[in-house]
């Protein structure tokens, strides 16, 4: 096994390489500003993590906690780990990737706009829930804010919803940003016009190669799951910071109120596209990091653009599939738009299933490098098909009797969160932290039993829970039926394995970050690993 | 214990992902291969024209599903031939108002669910524990879903939206299904 130190690109081999990197300057602040998101959003994670233990342990009835702190810890640890943890530190992540295939940060003013309005909105939800009570779940259901049976105010209700709006705008600001940085010069367009760049970024040239041309060869595919999930969360975003307007306007007191099924579809017309603020730049994260350890270009054609168009529009088309239960007498638009958007929803599974392809083809028969970044990154795209699997039968309205609500969700929504996402983000930090940090992992063995302990642990914990679901185990229950109680033991078993590896990952990233700095990554040795 | 639909669900969803654990490993130790070659043996061009084949084949899968399913959707099950019964659901935090209480078995009962606050969802238990009935109720609506009680006992109506603080409080204990 060698070490987790990132292999450079094989020349020659990659559509772009390191020799396009920017000024110094640029990268040596693009570093820096790197580094505070994956340390704000880790502290996100340490405290998203906890609380989400203790969500665990009363429902296995090993502690006691109140009724309404125990939903509050609900609804701030949905918040924090989903957009604190793992959307910010992917949202964080983007910019190192786009530099490293040439395209650097062309202004740093979006970039601190996106990280200081997360922080501040993350402070604001911490307060809201778990000092004054708010305790509406993450997804704090229209008119549930405003009907709190003597738990929060109105007023807690505005300033909760003032800071999921202060997280709405750092996601906006990140579209931005990230849309600044794509359609730029950096695309090397042949006709350097705004109409070309913009084709460019969205693929139009992998797919019409004489009409879009591009003296960069072929332009980097992690571009385009960047570029498509910047329009559409800056599309899907605003509609959701309406109805976070009405809600502030009615907790003034003011005598306004929403149609109740208008409020779920402008939820989820954010609700669901916020799923892609993390899927799509992890699936860019693959795109740029398999290829390293395989040691050739990603293996994609023109499909994948296809793909990614698809995505681009129909990701804006599939939230009422979150509604499917939702089905009131005479009200045929709600129903029809759960018939449209079955399929819609399937033609998601579209850029996924191109993606698992290229990725598995580009891994197929190649040499490649096996330490713990790139184990990460396997069990990761391993998890991406399992949770994509689900997906479909979530998707599946006919289904949805027996799903709709139980644990199911949760734990499909963990399989995706924290066994893709999750694991690419450790992938990540094994793959880029010695860069970043100008040094090795301390111990390559250590991150090993991370590996181990967090696939075994978190694999055990929500394979649990979808059983429960299947069994009907309702979601969002402080206390669950006895009949679901041997099954939230055994997955307190596998919760503290995974408690455990966390633990290990932390002590090594500690002793990591107090050694001396290296000044030739490639020629280090790290404990437990063989030399580079 | 599962529904039938919840054990083919599960069966289902085993048989790909053990299809996809065999391909995912089958690509893992074709890097043995690699190892040996140096990544120099795989026509790449070929593997890339393969690809929107794969896509299509997708494609094929989604589209046998979404036929076999989508006519079973809870919206398109629902008939309007009358009903031997009708019950009247209504959900208010934290607690369900069920008229009338009792129903006998073979009767065709269509249940009126409704809410007075937030949203709420009535999930119905038969007395083995199963969910056997799953309905949203919208705050300024009524959704109607009917069921064929085929076996005698005492039901159990679970709300399944969170609804505040005492959501898992909000039980039915008792809707009895007579012989």
């Amino acid at each position: 096994m060698t070490t987790t130190t990132l292999p450079p690109a094989p020349a020659g081999a990659l559509p772009y390489d390191d020799s396009e990197m920017p000024l110094a300057l640029v990268q040596a602040k693009t570093r820096r500003f790197v580094l505070r998101v994956i340390w704000t959003s880790s502290a996100f994670l340490v405290i998203a993590g906890i609380l989400g233990l203790l969500l665990r342990l009363r429902q296995g009835e090993v502690i006691t906690l109140g009724d309404n702190f125990w939903y509050a810890i609900m609804t701030a640890h949905g918040l924090g780990a989903f957009v604190a943890w793992a959307g910010f530190f992917l949202m964080g992540i983007t910019f190192w990737v786009l530099m490293k295939v040439g395209f650097p940060l062309r202004s740093f003013v979006l970039p601190e706009v996106m990280y200081w309005s997360m922080v501040l909105g993350v402070v604001g939800i911490v307060l809201t829930t778990l000092l004054a009570g708010f305790a509406g779940s993450w997804v704090f259901l229209y008119p549930l804010p405003f009907f709190s049976a003597g738990q929060w105010s109105d007023t807690v209700t505005g300033v909760f919803a003032f800071s999921v709006l202060l997280a709405g705008v750092s996601i906006l600001a990140y579209c931005a940003a990230v849309l600044h940085t794509t359609i730029s010069p950096a695309l090397k367009a042949t006709k350097d016009t705004l109409g070309q760049r913009i084709a460019l970024a969205f693929g139009f040239g992998l797919l019409f190669p004489s009409r879009f041309k591009t003296t960069r060869g072929k332009e980097p595919y992690p571009v385009l799951p960047f570029a498509v999930n910047a329009v559409d969360m800056f599309l899907a975003t605003l509609p959701f910071a309406l109805l976070l307007v009405f809600e502030i306007i009615q907790s003034t007191g003011r005598g306004f109120s929403i149609n109740v099924l208008l409020a779920g579809n402008l939820l989820w017309a954010f609700g669901h596209p916020v799923v892609y603020l993390l899927l799509f730049p992890a699936a860019a994260t693959y795109y740029y990091l398999i290829p390293r350890y395989a040691g050739r270009e990603l293996v994609a054609g023109k499909a994948v653009a296809v793909a990614w168009l698809i995505a681009l529009t129909m990701n804006l088309f599939v939230w009422a599939h979150h509604l499917y239960m939702n089905y009131p007498d005479g009200q045929n638009v709600q129903q029809s738009l759960g018939t449209i958007m079955q399929p819609t929803t399937y033609a998601l599974v579209l850029p996924s299933a191109l993606s698992l392809y290229s990725i598995a083809a580009t891994i197929w028969r190649s040499n490649f490098q096996w330490n713990v970044a790139s184990k990460f990154l396997v069990a990761g795209i391993v998890s991406w098909l399992v949770a994509g699997l689900q997906g479909v039968i979530n998707a599946t309205a006919a289904f949805q009797e027996t799903l709709h609500n139980t644990l199911w969700i949760v734990g499909h929504f963990h399989n995706m969160a924290f066994l893709n996402m999750g694991l690419l983000i450790f992938g990540a930090m094994y793959a880029f932290l010695p860069e970043l940090m100008g040094k090795p992992w301390w111990n390559e063995r250590l991150g090993s039993w991370h590996l181990w302990g967090t696939i075994i642990g978190a694999y055990g914990w929500v394979t649990c829970q979808m059983i429960q679901g299947l069994e009907g185990a309702p979601r969002r229950w402080a206390v669950l039926p006895d009949q679901y109680l041997t099954l939230t033991h055994v997955s307190l078993g596998f919760l503290a394995l995974l408690v455990a590896a966390q633990l290990v990952f932390a002590y090594n990233l500690w002793t990591t970050l107090r050694k001396s700095p290296f000044d030739d990554p490639s020629a280090v040795q790290v404990r437990g690993g063989t030399q580079a | 214990m599962m529904t039938s639909l919840g054990r083919g669900i599960a069966t289902g969803y085993l048989i790909f992902v053990a299809l996809g654990l065999i391909i995912a490993f089958g690509v893992l130790w074709s890097t043995k291969a690699g190892r040996r070659d140096k990544g120099q043996g795989v026509d790449i061009e070929r593997a890339e024209r393969a690809e929107p084949w794969w896509g299509v084949f997708v494609v094929v899968l989604l589209a046998i599903l979404l036929g076999l399913t989508i006519w079973r959707a809870p919206w398109f099950s629902e008939d309007d031939s009358p009903k031997d019964v009708q019950v009247k659901v209504t959900g208010m935090q934290f607690g369900f108002l069920v008229q009338p209480t009792t129903v006998r078995v073979g009767q065709h009962v269509e249940f009126n669910v409704a809410s007075k606050d937030v949203n709420h969802a009535m999930g119905l238990y038969n007395p083995e524990g199963q969910m056997i009935m799953n309905v949203e109720a919208v705050p300024g609506y009524t959704t109607s879903r009917s069921y064929l009680f085929t076996e005698p006992g005492s039901y159990t109506i679970r709300c399944l939206e969170f609804c505040g603080y005492q959501h898992h409080k909000m039980i039915y204990p008792a809707f009895q299904v007579t012989a």
